[in-house]
Order: structure tokens, then C-alpha cells, then sequence
């Protein structure tokens, strides 16, 4: 779409003048709702860092097996990104049929990760962990900050396979064009930089 | 438009490969058992190293306007620096240490 397409739609802004940033308004919308997200993460984060760094009795309750089931939550995630990006360049390409499929396989990938998410979050149920419970004693915070973090993000893949799923059917019926794929794209991507902080500080951070 | 322009499959899979390699490096260094601190840097570094290359090549910023990337990128970096280590909420994270 070119620049003089952008001002020929509808209502009276679009008469105005052609964005500077050479982008439709619901992608930029989406990249101001990225940095916002972005600043969330961050801070809670950081304050997660402070509490880390500053408990010489921080517990380390990940083994191996925890490691490794936060590496195939990874792979997944990675995947899905990789996925997202056919489906994309498919539904840019007009491939409708192929863009779909994508779109699919995305959410499955999204699923599994969840799934995975939520069997590491039982597993450390049974072991007696909690919001304010810690068997290997010790500071009580890191129940709080390890379920609220990976919470917040678990959240966020929930959101974007639903996300991806109203995109998906309306997109097939025709409603939701290639632009709308793209721009919720922009989230799935970001939620998948998200984990790659997330990961490293939550999970690798405290492995024995 | 410029979000039409972009790499091909074969980058996209090459870059998928690379960020893929640094979790690894990511895992034996901290498998290494280095000081604390030291480790929180080395995998805050890669972190980055794989957010930059996700939001330019995966999120196509490196494909849109230059404009883009200056009214988001430092405004958002400068929020955080701001909140993280200016305003007063940030003075409240020294009395989360649990030791001092």
C-alpha cells in the first residue's frame, strides 16, 4: 500500500495528510501498545533483579528437567515466531489457504507452550511452592515474583492465541484482511522477546 | 510500503537458528556456576542481543521507517531508565533488599 492509499479512506482524518511513519494506524497503535507493554515487563523485572541480586538466600529450585522443559518452551516459542512469519509473508502474498494453515500452526505451538507453562506450575504446586510459600526456606518472594512474572507472560500467550484465533476466522471470512495478520504478528513477536528475558532471569538465574 | 520489503525465508530461519544458539550459550553459562552478579550480566547481555535482533529482523523494524524506531525505541528505554532509577517510586526497590 502505498503512501497516497493511506489518505484516501474513509472519515475525515484520512484527508488530512499521510502518516509520517508510513504505517496504518492500527499497526502504529500496536507498536505504542508494545512500548507500554515493554516498560511493564521491564519494571517488574528489574525490581525482580534487585530482590535476586540483593538475597544471598534466594532459593534455587530448578534442576535439570525444570531447565530442560524451559528449553523446549523456548524451541516452541521460537517456533511459533518462525511460523507467524509464513503465515505473514503467505497472507502479504495473497495465499490465503496457506496463511490460515500458518496462523494454525501458530496457536498450536502457543497451546503446547501453555500447556508445558502451566505442567511446571503444577509440578511446583505438589512441591509446595506458592505466592508466599517456599519449601526450601529462605525469602518468601520468590514464589511472588516467579508467579507473577511468568503469570503476567502466560497471560499474554492465552491472549495471543485468541487474539491469533479472532484473526484467524476473520481473516477467513473475509472481515479481517492481511494487515490485521501483520499487525497482531507485531504482538506474537514480542511476546516471544518477552520470554527470552524471562527465561534466562526466572528460570536460569536460579538453577542449582 | 516499506513493511512489504523484508528478508527471505532462509534469513528468517537463519536468525531463528542464531537465537536459538544463544539460549544454548545462555544454558552452559550458566551451567559454568559464575558469581551471581556476573551471571545476571552475561545473560542480560544475550537478552538483549536476541531482543534486537527479534524487533529488527522478526517485528521488521529494520524494514519501516527510521522514524518509527526514533519515536519508539529511545523514548522507551529513556521511560525505563527514568523509572527504574530516578523517580521516587525507584527508591522504594532498596527497601526490598533483604539484606543490606
Amino acid at each position: 500500500m502505498s503512501d497516497s492509499e493511506l489518505t484516501i479512506g474513509t472519515g475525515h482524518g484520512a484527508l488530512l495528510e499521510a502518516s509520517p511513519y508510513g504505517l496504518q494506524s492500527k499497526k502504529l497503535a500496536m507498536w505504542l501498545f508494545i512500548a507500554s507493554d515493554a516498560v511493564t515487563f521491564a519494571a517488574i523485572l528489574v525490581v525482580y533483579g534487585f530482590l535476586r541480586i540483593g538475597s544471598p538466600d534466594w532459593p534455587r529450585p530448578f534442576e535439570w528437567p525444570s531447565i530442560a522443559n524451559g528449553l523446549v518452551m523456548t524451541f516452541v516459542l521460537l517456533s511459533s515466531s518462525l511460523t507467524m512469519l509464513v503465515a505473514v509473508r503467505a497472507a502479504k502474498a495473497g495465499q490465503k489457504s496457506k496463511a490460515i494453515q500458518w496462523l494454525v500452526f501458530t496457536m498450536l505451538l502457543g497451546i503446547i507452550f501453555a500447556a508445558l507453562h502451566l505442567r511446571e506450575w503444577f509440578h511446583m504446586f505438589g512441591e509446595g511452592w506458592g505466592l508466599h510459600k517456599n519449601p526450601m526456606g529462605g525469602p518468601l518472594d520468590f514464589g511472588a515474583a516467579f508467579f507473577s512474572i511468568t503469570g503476567l507472560h502466560l497471560l499474554h500467550v492465552i491472549s495471543g492465541v485468541v487474539a491469533l484465533l479472532v484473526i484467524t476466522l476473520g481473516y477467513k471470512s473475509n472481515w479481517l484482511d492481511d494487515n490485521h495478520v501483520e499487525t497482531t504478528s507485531l504482538y506474537w513477536h514480542f511476546v516471544d522477546i518477552v520470554w527470552m528475558f524471562v527465561f534466562p532471569l526466572m528460570y536460569l538465574m536460579n538453577a542449582r | 510500503m516499506a513493511t512489504d520489503q523484508g528478508p527471505s525465508m532462509t534469513t528468517y530461519v537463519g536468525i531463528w537458528v542464531g537465537l536459538l544458539i544463544i539460549v544454548g550459550i545462555e544454558v552452559a553459562v550458566t551451567y559454568q556456576h559464575p558469581a551471581t552478579k556476573d551471571l545476571l550480566a552475561v545473560l542480560l547481555i544475550l537478552a538483549f542481543i536476541e531482543a534486537a535482533i527479534g524487533l529488527l529482523f522478526f517485528m521488521h523494524m529494520r524494514y519501516e521507517r527510521k522514524i518509527l524506531f526514533w519515536t519508539v525505541v529511545p523514548i522507551t528505554l529513556f521511560v525505563l531508565f527514568m523509572m527504574d532509577h530516578f523517580w521516587a517510586d525507584a527508591f522504594r526497590m532498596f527497601n526490598l533488599r533483604l539484606t543490606q
